[in-house]
């Protein structure tokens, strides 16, 4: 394991390896502005954001702080150090698969293993349930997400389409799309066989050299860390930029608990780092630690005068816990494929995003794949218990089979919630329990994907063709953003509002979760955040 | 000994630029009698350089492609033999056309449209067929037109060189200014084959946009002195062709630069150098400006050009 890098005035260079850059310091017993728990895809953005905006901010991450060009093999085994695998109990009738493509444990949290899908939401989904009938409104206008879309695109420098073929238009992106490997053209060519519009994914990954990061080399092990730094992650954008503007990141450091003060305001965090608790005093928390760790955090910060925990006066911390149906359609092609090569989803289509002709509420896109070898033969292993000679001789397809796979939208529901188990883990803290059930439109949805996209790998001619029925993703919506302090947990500007100097900025905020991967959207909620403050602050109402 | 020859030209022909600001009165009386060969001279180096950047160019590319069509050779022979040629035209200075030279070249031309015709066909078979993603990497529409050009002017150099005195005429053209509107459209063609690719590359570094401002600048006073006739001083347009024939070797430094910037740098070059910017194409719009030289002087030389 590494050890502890953001300390004694210097955080490591993540650009050159053994390289430091130096690093603010600032002291537990001052206030700072905004302490920020989670560097990941809102955190990260936020810290970067504040710091450049001339506020003290100090960002705790409890993850190791990586120097990919060093630190990251070609190794899916080695590789899990990347996930967060604490102890957690997931339960329900339909429970989510915790502890890799959805957890990430270092500094620049799982955007440092994501699949880099940099997505648009539907407009109409920030009105889903006004426009489209389902779900909860945002109280965003999403005109003024679009403006913030086109920050995190750049900041990122998203290599994308030309024309994206949904929705209204979209200024170019920042650098071309990439190349399109053999499983993006059997995605392409199964949707001109039916007749509906595929694209070049939008991704996060250089099509281009951009200071002192190469473009892709296409070595296919993005979701198990870039070791390039192509990958444009929180890691390698936000941080060293939050970094430069003042802001200390402490990695290796655990939050334990927000601690609030007899007015009824947070004072700062209690954390572990370096084999003991601490105490930093801050002016404002912001809680980023993604749609579990954040509801924990809140629920083991409870006082006398909060006992359900903090910024919980609606009841609905941890409750409209919502992720992302992520069933797959895998088949055999007769060409070579091998499509672990170059980044897993180059292609994708949004047509059920946009066509509301369906029988169910929602919508998904779906994606092309490029597994891993040792995930591969796990999803074998556990789909059709292959295991032994059998697995070996499955194992030899490896580089005929394609894979479609769907990024959908489940239905918000109350009874989907995170809350506290009574174990603890190695920190003392209760341990999060994380109940899931699918409700008939989420059955409803993946009925419709599966079929749609075996349809898609029949019209290329695969053969042996199934489904991956059990797959979960990306977890939003545990502190919910509204209009109505009863009915949500946090304001427009991810303030909280039982608590005025506490805010949430990430995925736990999002009041449905659309059909596409959400990263793109919580960098652009963490800019609107830190927009929001710097005016908030102009105004003297922080 | 003649490749070596064809390589050191383009650097002569560029100090030779002083020689052209003598008052032409003041030259020899069978200076204009010789001038068609010199041009022809020159025109066989500025296809061979064309056909060297082509010869490497398609060779790093194709090896890129594994040959996976056995087709793909072509374009090496075809280039190597131009090279050749063209070397053996810039050391000949008889003023009659060889009938081996006129061969190759033709066949160079001939291959040049042929590659064109199959990456068209590459391009146009991939999912969403007329799409910017198979511009930029299906097989490139514009690089056949290289060899293409290459065959064009060493074709162009036999018909010129074979003139009776007094005439300086391509299939009835006057060669000169023939040969000027040929290496202009060259020209703004090969600036659109680097902005096409330099698109991709989305402009990362502001020198991207120097192959496709100053080289079809060059391109359209080439187009202006083909359009106009006499024996006239030409330098705004030589100037021009001067800078361009620099800008292609100065890309090449530039592309070298560009390889650095890819994961490794030049120690991991065996992959860098095919997966870089190519370091031969820039070359082709030295070849290029090496022939609207040489068109420019055969102008400023020759009452028939």
């Amino acid at each position: 394991m590494v050890t502890v890098r953001g300390i004694n005035g210097r955080a490591p260079d993540v650009f050159r390896p053994g390289a430091w850059v130096p690093m603010r310091e600032y002291s537990e017993s001052e206030p700072v502005d905004f302490l920020i728990i989670g560097t990941g895809a809102g955190g990260g953005t936020l810290a970067c954001r504040l710091a450049e905006a001339g506020f003290s901010v100090i960002g705790l991450d409890a993850g190791p702080w990586f120097r990919p060009l060093e630190d990251f093999a070609s190794d899916e085994a080695e590789q899990t150090k990347l996930y967060w695998t604490d102890d957690r109990i997931t339960a329900g009738e339909n429970p989510v698969q915790l502890g890799s493509n959805n957890s990430g444990r270092a500094v620049g949290g799982s955007t440092v293993h994501f699949a880099m899908v940099s997505l648009r939401f539907r407009p109409e989904w920030f009105k889903s349930r006004t426009w489209l009938g389902y779900g909860a409104d945002w109280p965003i206008d999403w005109r003024e997400m679009w403006h913030y879309y086109r920050e995190v695109e750049e900041a990122l420098k998203i290599a994308g389409p030309l024309q994206y073929p949904w929705g209204p238009p979209r200024p170019r992106y920042p650098y071309r799309a990439h190349e399109l490997n053999a499983a993006a053209l059997a995605l392409a060519e199964g949707c001109e066989a039916l007749g509906i519009s595929w694209t070049e994914t939008p991704i996060a990954t250089l099509s281009a050299p951009r200071g002192l990061a190469p473009p892709c080399v296409y070595r296919g092990f993005c979701v198990t860390g870039c070791s390039t730094n192509a990958k444009q992650s929180a890691l390698v954008t936000w941080i060293p930029r939050a970094v430069a503007a003042g802001a200390e990141i402490r990695d290796h450091a655990m939050a334990g608990r927000v601690e609030v003060d007899g007015n009824g305001r947070v004072t700062g965090v209690h954390y572990h780092r370096g084999g003991g608790w601490h105490f930093q005093k801050a002016r404002n928390v912001v809680v980023a630690g993604y749609a579990i760790e954040t509801p924990r955090l809140l629920l083991n910060s409870a006082t006398d005068r909060y006992p359900a925990g903090l910024a919980n006066s609606s009841g609905l911390v941890g409750k409209y816990f919502t992720v992302q149906s992520n069933q797959a359609v895998w088949g055999l092609s007769a060409k070579e494929i091998r499509a672990y090569k170059a980044p897993p989803s180059l292609a994708l289509t949004e047509h059920w995003n946009y066509d509301d002709n369906k029988d169910f509420f929602g919508g998904y896109a779906y994606m092309s794949q490029g597994p891993l070898p040792q995930l591969w033969a796990r999803t074998q292993a556990d789909a059709h218990g292959l295991w032994g000679e059998a697995l070996m001789r499955e194992m030899e397809n490896y580089n005929q089979q394609v894979g479609l796979k769907m990024v959908g939208e489940m239905m918000p529901q109350e009874g989907n919630r995170v809350t506290l188990d009574d174990a603890t883990d190695q920190y003392g803290l209760r341990i999060p329990k994380v109940e899931y059930s699918w409700c008939d439109n989420d059955r409803a949805m993946i009925r419709h994907a599966m079929g749609f996209m075996r349809r898609a790998l029949e019209a290329i001619d695969c053969r042996e063709i199934w489904d991956q029925d059990n797959d979960t993703c990306h977890m939003n919506g545990t502190a919910r953003m509204g209009d109505d302090p009863r009915t949500s947990v946090v304001n427009a500007d991810c303030r909280t509002w039982d608590i005025p100097n506490l805010w949430i900025c990430d995925g736990s905020v999002f009041p449905t979760v659309g059909g596409v991967n959400p990263s793109l959207t919580i960098q652009a909620i963490a800019c609107r955040t830190a927009d929001r403050i710097k005016a908030l602050a102009a105004r003297g109402e922080l | 000994m003649k490749t070596r020859a064809a390589v050191a030209h383009p650097l002569s022909a560029l100090r030779s630029g002083a020689d052209i600001a003598k008052p032409i009165l003041r030259r020899e009386p069978d200076y204009r009698r010789d001038a068609t060969v010199r041009a022809a001279r020159r025109l066989n180096t500025a296809s061979g350089t064309l056909a060297l950047s082509v010869l490497l160019d398609s060779a790093l590319e194709h090896y890129r492609g594994s040959f996976k069509n056995p087709a793909m050779v072509t374009p090496l022979i075809v280039s190597a033999l131009t090279l050749g040629v063209s070397a053996h035209g810039t050391a000949d200075r008889r003023p009659a056309a060889h009938r081996m030279r006129e061969i190759v070249y033709g066949a160079g031309a001939l291959a040049g449209l042929a590659g064109f015709l199959f990456h068209s066909y590459n391009v146009l078979k991939r999912p969403g067929r007329v799409a910017w993603q198979n511009f930029f990497y299906g097989a490139p529409i514009g690089a056949p037109w290289a060899i293409l050009l290459s065959g064009l002017l060493g074709s162009a150099s036999e018909r010129v060189r074979d003139n009776k005195p007094g005439r300086a005429r391509v299939l009835g053209l006057r060669a000169g200014r023939a040969m000027a509107a040929v290496s202009g459209i060259g020209l703004l063609g090969t600036a659109g084959e680097a902005g096409l690719l330099h698109f991709r590359g989305a402009y990362h570094d502001p020198f991207m946009f120097a192959p496709v401002t100053i080289p079809p600048a060059g391109g359209l006073l080439l187009l202006r002195e083909a359009a106009r006739s006499g024996m006239r001083e030409r330098r705004l347009a030589r100037v021009g062709m001067r800078v361009v024939a620099a800008l292609g070797l100065i890309g090449v430094g530039f592309h070298a630069f560009g390889v650095q910037r890819n994961m490794g740098g030049w120690r991991n070059w065996s992959q860098n150098i095919l997966n870089g910017p190519p370091l031969p194409a820039p070359p082709s719009f030295t070849g290029l400006a090496l022939a609207g030289l040489a068109s420019l002087r055969l102008l400023e030389e020759h009452g028939d050009a």
